[in-house]
């Protein structure tokens, strides 16, 4: 279901916010974003990508890593679209629960469904789950640091 | 689970340390103590005590017994 309130991004939008670029840009377009709350988003793959002809020849297939990409460039549109996080970098704190479930081959839609669960202080928590035809493809929960944020509230001496 | 028990328990949780590490423990004595583990501690112990603590609370919470300190400014008593 569409929220009338929500916000949507094309590609430009996103590079606005995030700054993953080509070749580890994982997200084409993100819709029903409830700032800091959750997000969808889309991402179209061709055999044009270019890890399909090395994984595998025989049988392209989007490796795990991407997968797990595509969900978390997704799940930071949570907050990166607030004007104060806008254009920020992220970095990986852990990555739990991680499920591939389904094999996404040249031809798929992948729809990247995430939640915001928690920010606090340059700590992000949450999770996404993605899907090819409403077929669960790949789970995770996630802990992310905005460490520009997350310097200012460190200890001042040791 | 006395307060001082709850205080140590976030310690533990949050950096994975034995009980008997935590006395005379300091910001990066240990790796799991980083700026990262210092907001996980710092989220534990606003979760276990039910306080919000002020950013010059946050950046002055250097060790263990600093950390005591700073906690009975929000009626938090380590000795119940």
């Amino acid at each position: 279901m569409t929220n009338v309130d929500a916000l949507s991004f094309d590609l430009k939008g996103i590079q606005e916010c995030q700054q993953n670029r080509y070749p580890q840009l994982f997200v084409d377009s993100v819709v029903d974003v409830v700032p800091g709350v959750s997000a969808s988003g889309f991402k179209n793959f061709t055999y044009n990508e270019w890890f399909f002809p090395s994984h595998f020849e025989d049988d392209p297939n989007v490796p795990g890593y991407i997968q797990i990409e595509c969900l978390v460039q997704t799940f930071i549109m949570t907050f990166l679209c607030m004007d104060s996080y806008k254009g920020m970098k992220t970095n990986f704190v852990s990555i739990n629960n991680a499920y591939f479930k389904r094999k996404i081959i040249p031809g798929d839609r992948l729809e990247i469904r995430a939640t915001l669960d928690s920010l606090r202080r340059g700590i992000a928590k949450g999770s996404a789950e993605s899907f090819v035809s409403e077929e669960l493809t790949c789970s995770a929960d996630f802990l992310i640091t905005l460490p520009d944020v997350l310097e200012t509230f460190k200890p001042r001496s040791k | 689970m006395t307060n001082e028990e709850k205080y140590n328990k976030a310690f533990i949780e949050s950096f994975r340390v034995d009980q008997d590490r935590l006395k005379g423990l300091k910001y990066q004595d240990i790796n799991a103590w980083d700026s990262i583990g210092h907001m996980l501690l710092m989220t534990a112990l606003e979760d276990e005590f039910g306080i919000e603590l002020d950013i010059d609370d946050i950046t002055d919470f250097s060790n263990y017994e600093e950390g005591k300190k700073i906690l009975s400014k929000y009626d938090v008593n380590l000795n119940i």
